[in-house]
């Protein structure tokens, strides 16, 4: 004769070694899913704190997010002008290129050189002198 | 007449293994007087908590899976309860009340996964019985009665049979039991009535 407890527990008995392990998981193993809740505050950093009650709880919010801006970028550089792109490309100018290019341009500061700095020569502001210090300039010399 | 024979029908006074005998010879009942580290488990104390859930792993499993009929539903159902008692222990108020308030959650648990079944559990019996004086040993059970009544057991409506096995596997008071499972007094002992009632009608349907 056996009580209802005895005939309940032992039918179940044989789960033991499968509980063993969910209890060692949650106490030991995985302390920082459960019992870990009463010594945050002592060992608790910042950026675990963070971690923790900033992005765990809506972890798939932040990767939706991320993976939004992932797309972003990707569309970005694929949609980029292939003009520029070829620009980077292109070897550098050889230097028969280098000399005609400099010879247009001497030849463009030749011809607009003059004028140019004529214009650009800064003209003696007009200063009103007394007629008196003239005639002492005249005398020196 | 055969031993067993004997012992079941051998007027209640006179044999020894009848359950009021047994009733008085019994070991101390689970739920009483037991030392449980509750107090450093409040306060982190791993080994504390592996002494805790050790202590009432079985138990709850047995109460869980008696309900869900689900091994692998029925080991969630523990993890989860596991880790809502490491996490919410601060909720409880009572040291004493370590064991009602887990085997609480575990309820829950089973709520809500009955829920997510969308299985029908609400079933009221009206009726009250005042008196209720039987231990959880009072129903002894032959061996080759055994299987006979886990399937009783499990022909039992869920209500009925959740506070039977609380009753049976924890020996918890009818107000704890009231409280692990929120419903009224009067309901439990109802239930619990109606549960042996209905087991010792079928036991006997069966001899």
């Amino acid at each position: 004769m056996r009580t209802p407890r005895e005939i309940l527990l032992e039918r179940h008995r044989a789960t033991t070694p499968k509980l063993d392990a969910i209890r060692r998981e949650v106490v030991w193993e995985g302390r920082r899913a459960a019992v870990p809740k009463f010594r945050v505050a002592d060992t608790a950093t910042l950026p675990m704190l963070i971690w923790r009650e900033l992005f765990w709880p809506c972890r798939r919010i932040w990767a939706g997010l991320a993976a939004t801006w992932i797309l972003i970028f990707v569309f970005n550089f694929s949609q980029r002008d292939p003009a520029e792109l070829l620009a980077r490309k292109s070897p550098p100018p050889s230097p028969e290129m280098i000399l005609t290019f400099r010879q247009q341009e001497r030849l463009l500061a030749e011809l607009i050189g003059p004028n140019e700095s004529q214009a650009i020569a800064p003209s003696k502001p007009f200063l009103p002198q007394p007629r008196s210090e003239g005639r002492f300039e005249i005398l020196t010399t | 007449m055969d031993f067993v024979s004997f012992v079941t029908f051998c007027p209640t006074e006179l044999n020894l293994f009848s359950p009021r005998a047994f009733h008085w010879m019994k070991m101390p009942a689970v739920a009483e007087s037991e030392q449980l580290p509750v107090q450093q488990a409040r306060e982190g104390k791993p080994e504390a908590w592996d002494a805790l859930f050790r202590r009432y792993q079985l138990p709850l499993y047995v109460y869980v899976f008696e309900l869900v009929h689900n091994e692998q539903t029925s080991l969630d159902i523990v993890q989860e309860v596991f880790i809502a008692a490491a996490r919410h222990i601060s909720g409880l108020r009572d040291d004493a009340k370590f064991g009602s308030w887990l085997f609480g959650i575990a309820h829950q648990k089973v709520i809500q996964h009955w829920r997510k079944r969308t299985e029908v559990l609400l079933e009221e019996i009206p009726e009250s019985p005042d008196e209720f004086e039987d231990g959880p040993d009072d129903l002894l059970i032959r061996r080759e009665q055994e299987a006979e009544f886990m399937n009783l057991l499990n022909q039992l409506p869920p209500p009925q049979r959740a506070v039977l096995l609380l009753h049976f596997v924890e020996d918890f008071s009818l107000e704890e039991i009231a409280r692990i499972t929120e419903t009224h007094l009067g309901t439990v002992k109802s239930r619990i009535h109606y549960a042996k009632k209905s087991l010792r009608t079928l036991l006997e349907e069966k001899k």
